[in-house]
């Protein structure tokens, strides 16, 4: 769930944000209402805290009547001491029982449903937030967790604030609240025969007023200097945080020797403000005496004589480690995030979080381990501090005792607490790696994916045997915690990164345009392997509709095909050509919806085929022409035969006319059926005529209903007398009324001459008296056959498909294309063919043609393209 | 031979058109005319003719075979071949010889000549 991941870390980051700008306790409760409105889209809310009494008060609210405040006060799920909260979801408020007593209140404030959602800190609950909302409300788990997320880091803040609220400095050095009314430079009286020794320590005099807001300051360092910088007096508490046993080593150092050689300027100049008559401040670390880094917040001021001139200063010095550390921490988990965000290599960003933990607390060394995939072997996410030869150990390794108490981490996805490996019975087979390397004690707990799956652990290694304290254990839990977002973000980075390189690799094998449109027909995007094949450049047609782009043919089919695809959601082809500069190119597109309103047009230049099948078609053509011209070579002197009956007619008749004129009385009648029987002969003539040079015609294919049997006599038409010469004898059984089929006249003339002559050769060697050929039509629901039936000498087993094949023949002359040619234009007319030996003698050829206007409707473009050249 | 003597003819074509125009232009010449649409037709009447205008493709029995089958019967008859092929290629040149021929289209001129030549020659036996 990638995009849930996104919104968490989005969330964090914006919280960390406005968190992180404030230590005010006002500004952070106002920061998490406004968190709380942005992200959850809640605009009623309130923060409340556990009071050091145990009871739980409003600190800050929104969109609440303080009379529902005075009447829900105090009411809360969680006491001080409960562990382990976890939200309180309330969907509506009139179903919860124990809600039953505040109904009322409720209804009044418009409320009808509750989030209760803890502040934690270290496992106890602090506070909550609530959430408010005017109508019943189902919560989804994404909302739960990121109110979890605000929570979490509000108890944070909270806490810091808390911290930092403790007695509040104003412009006196931080944290300093002198008991006097008066606020500044202190008079300071001494008596030039003062003894340097007093039993307290202190110098005499009116020293005495700033010893009793020493007392009152006793939390922070105070120490006296001389104007040369030498300490004269330190308090108790000072002496303490020092970290030696009294004051007496510390008396008569110079100051500025306690601090690193790099920040002494800035102590330098802090004094000099002093000297000069203001205080001077400077947030340093430095180590105390026990060796431990500390962070304080320190401010010198002068101290003045009765006439105003400054003889000593006074230099308090809070710890304000905690803070820093806080702010540190802050800051480093804050870049942590912001790298997780801007997709940093996990191994940098575990390598940084190691660091930002391991910055908090001296004596502290990280190891973050990955389980692999298969989830049985542990990679080394990052461990910068440890010894290479340690952390090494546990790379590739199966989670187990292999990799101490972290393979029990991650086995049982809980956190495991080694107080001592020397011991521990988890570490026993690197104890002595363990050991080598100073390593005395490990923290580790699970690092966990959203879905709580586990994905590695974090561990704490430390050089003395001993627990963490609180903030140690907190600190490892934010880091496990932040493990966890960094790596559910790369990995879900990764998966979209390979399957963006998936479609990447698709888009390169593919070597097409494609185009993305807009539901109205606007290009919106587009993608072309060869900047080339796009035939104008892309600001030409991005952002513009295809209507003003494309010739209005196309528009139109492009239009059509469009609606189809978006209503169907199957894909659309569409074939067209363009007429480029010098040529005539020829595309086809294939047309689908994608996203639910745009639509993907995959553009393939299909040219070079379409020239091949307009090739072809054109030698189909050519041989469809040749088998015609040679069938009429064949046919002639039948032709010629044919012409000379209505010429002798005609002739016969003129000349018979011409003797009748001579008689008297003209017999007019006879004249004119004279006349009217020359015009007979003379159109049979040309209906002849016709018919050759249809034959003769290369002529591109004319669908239109045809009668079958009209056809066929037109066959016998021109046959007549060849039939006649060959002696065979037909005869015919034409079904009446067959329903019409969708062709070309010439072409299915073609297929039954074939058929014919192919008959009468079959029968050429057959005794006259045997020869038969009988023409059938007969009709059913879906097609018209005709049937060519011979009695010569059949068609040899094993050869009934084959006879169709070119330059098959069984004649010793011929092409062998006749029947090859008949097939190819049934077969355009979305008819078969067929061919089977009779029972008796000779065989019969069958064509099935379908119906016009039947459900195997003949398409214009299938006859048409596979007969003519375009 | 004149338009003077009629004669009586038969025609035998299967072409209807041929026959009406045939039958029409003879007796305009003035003679008598019977028109017949097959050998097989001829054969069935009992009445000989003075001379018998044949066509050779026909249906059932060709022009030949009739020719061949009055001979054997010894019928007198003369016969001219009427022929929409046009003249006798030389590979038929002996199965018409003895018999005049006139393709069609002819005129009635040649029609008439060819009818005298076969009567002239009393037989149509080679």
């Amino acid at each position: 769930m990638p995009a849930a991941t996104n919104r968490q870390l989005a969330v964090r980051l914006a919280v960390g944000r406005a968190l992180g700008r404030t230590r005010d306790l006002d500004d952070i409760y106002s920061a998490a209402l406004d968190t709380l409105a942005e992200c959850l889209e809640v605009s009623r809310a309130s923060v409340l805290l556990f009071d050091p009494d145990g009871v739980m008060r409003f600190r800050a609210w929104r969109g609440l009547s303080s009379e529902y405040r005075a009447a829900v006060q105090g009411h809360s799920p969680w006491t001080p001491d409960s562990v382990d909260a976890v939200p309180l979801l309330v969907s509506d408020v009139t179903r919860e029982p124990s809600l039953e007593e505040y109904q009322p209140v409720f209804a009044r404030e418009g409320i009808a449903a509750l989030g209760f959602i803890p502040l934690v800190s270290l496992g106890r609950v602090i506070g909550k937030f609530m959430l408010y909302y005017a109508t019943p409300h189902a919560f989804d788990d994404e909302e739960v967790k990121l109110a979890e997320v605000i929570a979490s880091a509000v108890a944070f803040a909270v806490e810091r604030g808390r911290a930092h609220e403790m007695p509040r400095r104003s412009d006196s050095p931080q944290g300093y609240e002198p008991n006097a009314s008066v606020i500044g430079p202190w008079e300071w009286e001494v008596p030039s025969d003062a003894p340097a020794a007093h039993p307290d320590g202190l110098p005499s005099g009116r020293l005495r007023q700033v010893r009793q807001c020493d007392i009152e300051t006793d939390r922070d360092c105070l120490k006296i200097l001389g104007l040369d910088g030498r300490l004269l007096y330190v308090n108790p508490a000072g002496v303490a945080q020092l970290g030696v046993e009294d004051s007496s080593t510390l008396v008569g150092r110079r100051w500025i020797d306690f601090w690193e050689e790099k920040d002494r300027e800035v102590v330098e100049e802090a004094m000099a403000r002093a000297r000069a008559g203001t205080i001077g401040r400077f947030q340093r670390p430095t180590r105390t005496f026990a060796g431990t880094m500390k962070w304080w917040d320190v401010a010198v001021m002068p101290i003045v004589d009765a006439g105003g001139v400054v003889v000593q200063f006074k230099a308090v010095s809070r710890d304000v480690s905690a803070q820093w550390r806080t702010e540190v921490f802050q800051a480093g988990q804050h870049q942590v995030l912001e790298m997780i965000a801007t997709g940093a290599p996990l191994a940098q960003v575990l390598t940084l979080l190691a660091h930002v933990i391991e910055d908090q607390y001296e004596g502290l060394r990280c190891q973050a381990l990955l389980l692999d995939a298969d989830g049985t072997h542990v990679r080394l996410g990052a461990a910068p501090s440890l010894p290479e030869e340690f952390s090494t150990l546990f790379d590739g390794q199966p989670v187990g005792p292999r990799v101490g108490s972290c393979g029990t981490v991650m086995q049982t996805a809980r956190s495991v607490i080694v107080t001592e490996i020397r011991t521990d019975p988890q570490w026993d087979v690197l104890r002595d790696a363990a050991a080598r390397n100073g390593l005395r004690s490990c923290w580790s707990a699970p690092i966990l994916s959203s879905q709580k799956m586990v994905l590695g652990s974090f561990a704490m290694f430390c050089d003395t045997a001993r627990g963490p304290c609180h903030e140690e254990l907190r600190l490892l839990e934010t880091a496990a915690d932040l493990a966890g977002a960094a790596i559910d973000h790369h990995r879900s980075q990764e998966a979209l990164r390979q399957s963006e390189e998936r479609n990447r690799a698709i888009l390169r094998a593919v070597p097409d345009l494609m185009f993305v449109f807009s539901d109205d027909g606007v290009y919106l995007d587009f993608h072309a392997k060869d900047p080339k094949e796009l035939l104008v450049p892309p600001e030409a047609f991005l952002g513009k509709r295809m209507r003003d782009i494309m010739p209005p043919p196309l528009a139109d089919s492009f239009s059509q095909a469009f609606e189809r695809a978006l209503a169907t959601n199957e894909p659309e082809r569409l074939e067209y050509s363009l007429d480029l500069s010098h040529e005539q190119r020829f595309f086809e597109a294939c047309i689908v919806r994608c996203d639910s309103d745009k639509l993907l047009s995959i553009v393939r230049d299909i040219t070079d085929r379409k020239r091949a099948e307009l090739d072809a078609a054109a030698q189909r053509q050519e041989l469809a022409h040749l088998n015609r011209v040679l069938i009429l070579a064949e046919q002639s002197g039948a032709l010629a035969h044919e012409l000379s009956q209505p010429l002798a007619a005609i002739l016969a008749n003129a000349q018979a006319a011409r003797h009748l004129l001579d008689r008297t009385p003209l017999d007019l009648d006879e004249l004119r059926e004279t006349l009217d029987d020359v015009i007979k002969s003379d159109k049979r003539a040309g209906t002849v005529i016709h018919r050759l040079r249809e034959l003769l015609k290369k002529s591109n294919a004319v669908l239109q209903p045809l009668d079958l049997n009209e056809v066929t006599r037109e066959v016998l038409d021109l046959t007549h007398s060849d039939l006649l010469l060959r002696r065979v004898p037909i005869t015919t059984a034409l079904s009446p009324g067959i329903p019409p089929v969708l062709g070309d006249r010439v072409q299915l003339q073609q297929v039954i001459l074939n058929l014919v002559i192919n008959a009468c050769d079959a029968m050429s060697t057959v005794d006259p008296a045997e020869r038969a050929l009988k023409l059938t039509t007969v009709a059913d629901d879906e097609c018209v056959q005709i049937a060519i039936s011979d009695r010569g000498v059949g068609i040899p087993d094993g050869a009934l498909d084959s006879v169709f094949d070119p330059f098959v023949t069984h004649r010793a002359d011929g092409l062998g294309l006749g029947l090859a040619i008949s097939r190819s234009i049934v077969v355009a007319h979305h008819g078969r063919i067929q061919a089977e030996n009779n029972a008796d003698r000779g065989a019969t050829f069958r064509c099935f043609l379908p119906l016009a206007g039947g459900t195997a409707d003949v398409s214009r473009d299938s006859v048409v393209a596979m007969m003519s050249p375009g | 031979m004149t338009d003077a003597y009629p004669l009586s003819l038969a025609i035998v074509d299967d072409d209807e058109a041929v026959r009406t125009a045939l039958r029409r232009l003879l007796r305009a010449m003035g003679h008598e005319v019977r028109v017949f649409a097959s050998a097989e037709e001829y054969e069935a009447q009992a009445a000989d003719a003075d001379c018998l205008i044949l066509d050779l493709r026909l249906p059932g029995l060709n022009g030949f075979e009739l020719r061949e089958r009055l001979r054997l019967r010894g019928s007198p008859t003369p016969i001219v071949f009427i022929t929409g092929d046009g003249g006798p290629s030389p590979s038929d040149a002996t199965a018409h010889a003895g018999t005049p021929t006139v393709a069609k289209p002819f005129s009635d001129g040649d029609l008439i000549a060819a009818i005298a030549r076969a009567v002239s020659a009393g037989a149509n036996v080679r």
